[in-house]
């Protein structure tokens, strides 16, 4: 086999992997401050997907503008959803997840009802092929990967640094003790949900163009994302990121000497690994 | 008053009692719809639902169907398997035991149809599917038929004609999801590339569902096929194929053994991607190749539904065209009789006369057998190209 093959596989790996490790990025925020696994997530994936559609293939408004406005659509929609259903479930995490695999199905029959249930395909927004190193990429996966890089940035510093991000982190360590200090718990609760379902959103707008769009398009992402946050620990940030990048890894070698069937199986033996070894991940508080 | 109004009554029960053999009775005749209609290949299952309905409201139209003395207006129930097997044993029990369907008119994807006759066969129901697979069809599996010519008739046609064609092309590398419709693909397409002296330069499946193919796609094309061939695909996941086969450089010509809409395949690969794929299992309706009737059910399919059809929604519009037919000429619903009138003689459908054949290939005729039209896509249209013989329908 040769380096450039291998160099290919890992790469093919680590660009959608990034995209990836947005939505588990959103999952891995709701369930650190709300304590609550939605498993609806995909569902937010596939409306930011939709919103692509509608904007950018159907109204023709620019791919970075339309990405803006998909984080801001679902990002509402998940604010709505928190107040009209999960800010009643915080901390009981059983009924949520209960809960959120009805909304799943709700959101995923709207979808169909709504849009059909045929793929609907979304012209790329970047055309041509880039190669370097023996190795080759399409400009629409190199931008997809380098935006999802730099939304992942933004989220980090916008935790790290500005004052919602700062309260978030405060009500994910000790919620009470923050609302003694005077952290407003309901609104960081609406804008953690908010920001991590507009991580979806967002996930699935920059995918849009890469696979078309369907009312079931969020099932795969919410799987892969469910293993990276394992992974790398629940409720851990730097966590989603390493373990984005092990099941990218992985899977891109995998392929190599497996058929498809067998790789899919590479990341929940991964998930087994880690639990038994680490239970609470590789980066898990 | 009160003994009028008595006798009204009873004049009125008198005239329909003593009417009632006289006249048909119109009764309701339930035909079951299976199919995948969300998921990958819900493509699949919406043209099959669109066939079947065109159909049944163009009889009901007329007044309903006439078997024997009676006249039946025709009713459809559908149910969605997703094109998961579980589910379509499910909803067969459902469509038989439920809703009490003698006829099921409808089915894709091979691993559900070996499900949906685990309940059809025991209860003798007549089935109706476009399945790909040698499984679906046999002596042991007397009730069921395939309406739509499968990779057993098409492949060693079309890739006969790609060696006179494109004598150049050596290697080619073919690709199914790893389920019975496209482990039956990819063996019959082997089996015809071996026959005609192609070499197999990848024999890959990938799981349903897959959107991102690099990984696979990357090893596919490591082998360096001259032709890529999207076997048992559907049009979505065949559409990310080939769009992604050309990211990653692949030049090539083109195939789809399986092939069966490629108007989906041009919106979700683009017209770049998409140029040049042949499919020898479409049908165009568009084509000077097709009958009348085919170009009217394919007009009005578009009037209707926004969309051009595939060969799926005019193979079951035919299919529910052949059954319905067969039904009055038996002037019985009792599917042994049916069974018979199908078998016994040749009825004509938009396929023209209609041949059953395959008891080479199944040990059964229950494959309908018409010939292979190659389409090929230029410029993001689709254009028939030639037309081949099965080598059953040349027997």
């Amino acid at each position: 086999m040769s380096i450039d093959l291998l160099v290919q596989a890992l790469l093919n790996g680590f660009g959608l992997a990034m995209v990836y490790v947005l939505v588990a990025l959103g999952l891995t925020l709701i369930f650190s401050i709300l304590e609550v696994i939605n498993f609806a997530h995909g569902e937010f994936y596939m409306l930011g997907g939709y919103v692509t559609y509608y904007v950018f293939a159907v109204f023709g408004l620019n791919y970075f503008a339309t990405l803006g406005v998909a984080i801001m659509v679902v990002g509402l929609a998940g604010v709505v959803a928190e107040r009209l259903v999960f800010r009643h479930l915080r901390h009981k995490t059983l009924n949520a997840f209960i809960v959120s695999l009805g909304l799943l199905w709700v959101l995923q029959a709207s979808a169909q009802l709504s849009f059909g249930v045929l793929d609907k395909p979304v012209p790329s927004a970047f055309s041509g092929i880039v190669r370097g190193f023996g190795v080759i990429m399409s400009m629409e996966r190199l931008v997809v990967t380098l935006s999802a890089i730099v939304l992942i940035v933004a989220l980090y510093l916008f935790l790290k640094w500005s004052g919602p991000g700062r309260a978030m982190r405060a009500v994910a360590q000790d919620a009470d003790a923050a609302a003694l200090q005077g952290v407003n718990i309901e609104l960081v609760s609406a804008l953690g949900f908010g920001i991590g379902c507009a991580l979806a959103g967002g996930a699935g707008a920059l995918l849009a163009p890469v696979f078309a769009v369907s009312p079931a398009m969020g099932a795969l992402p919410v799987v892969k994302a469910f293993i990276i946050i394992i992974v790398g620990g629940m409720g851990s940030l730097p966590g989603a990121v390493l373990g984005g990048l092990l099941l990218g890894c992985v899977e891109g070698i995998g392929s190599l000497f497996m058929g498809s069937a067998a790789v899919n199986v590479l990341g929940f033996l991964m998930v087994i690994v880690v639990l038994l070894v680490r239970p609470r991940g590789l980066l898990g508080a | 008053m009160r003994i009028r109004a008595i006798t009204a009554i009873v004049a009125i029960l008198l005239v329909a009692a003593l009417g009632a053999p006289a006249v048909a009775q119109e009764k309701t005749l339930t035909i079951g719809v299976l199919g995948p209609l969300s998921g990958g290949a819900a493509a699949y299952g919406v043209e099959l639902v669109r066939g079947a309905e065109m159909r049944a409201e163009e009889i009901n139209k007329a007044g309903g169907l006439k078997v024997g003395n009676d006249v039946y207006k025709l009713k459809l129930v559908t149910y969605d398997h997703k094109a998961l097997a579980a589910d379509a044993a499910t909803a067969a029990n459902k469509l038989v035991h439920q809703d009490r369907v003698k006829y099921i008119i409808g089915n894709a994807v091979g691993a559900t149809c070996n499900a949906a006759q685990t309940v059809t066969e025991p209860q003798k129901v007549l089935f109706a599917f476009v399945c790909w697979g040698t499984a679906n069809l046999g002596p042991d599996k007397p009730h069921s038929f395939r309406i739509m010519l499968s990779q057993w008739e098409v492949a060693e046609p079309f890739y006969r004609w790609v060696k006179e064609k494109h004598p150049k092309a050596k290697r080619v590398a073919i690709i199914s999801p790893n389920d019975t419709s496209g482990k039956d693909t990819n063996t019959a397409v082997v089996k015809a590339l071996r026959g005609l002296g192609f070499e197999v330069a990848a024999d890959e499946y990938y799981e349903r569902g897959t959107k991102d193919f690099y990984p696979i796609l990357t090893k596919m094309l490591a082998a360096k096929p001259d032709m890529l061939d999207v076997a048992a695909a559907p049009p979505g996941e065949a559409g990310l194929i080939l769009k992604q086969a050309r990211e990653l450089g692949f030049k090539g010509l083109k195939g789809w053994t399986a092939g069966v809409n490629p108007v989906t395949v041009i919106g979700i690969a683009g017209k770049e991607a998409a140029e040049g794929v042949w499919s020898p299992a479409n049908i165009n309706v568009k084509s000077d190749y097709v009958s009348p009737t085919v170009r009217k059910f394919g007009e009005e399919y578009e009037r209707r539904y926004r969309e051009v059809p595939g060969v799926i929604a005019v193979a079951n519009y035919a299919a529910f065209d052949v059954f319905t037919k067969a039904m009055q000429a038996a002037r019985s619903l009792d599917t042994d009789k049916v069974l018979a009138a199908l078998t016994g003689k040749p009825f004509d459908t938009v396929w023209g006369k209609l041949v059953l054949g395959g008891k080479e290939t199944y040990g059964i005729d229950r494959q309908f057998l018409y010939p292979v039209v190659i389409s090929e896509i230029r410029d993001g249209k689709v254009v028939d190209i030639a037309q081949v013989l099965p080598a059953a329908l040349k027997k």
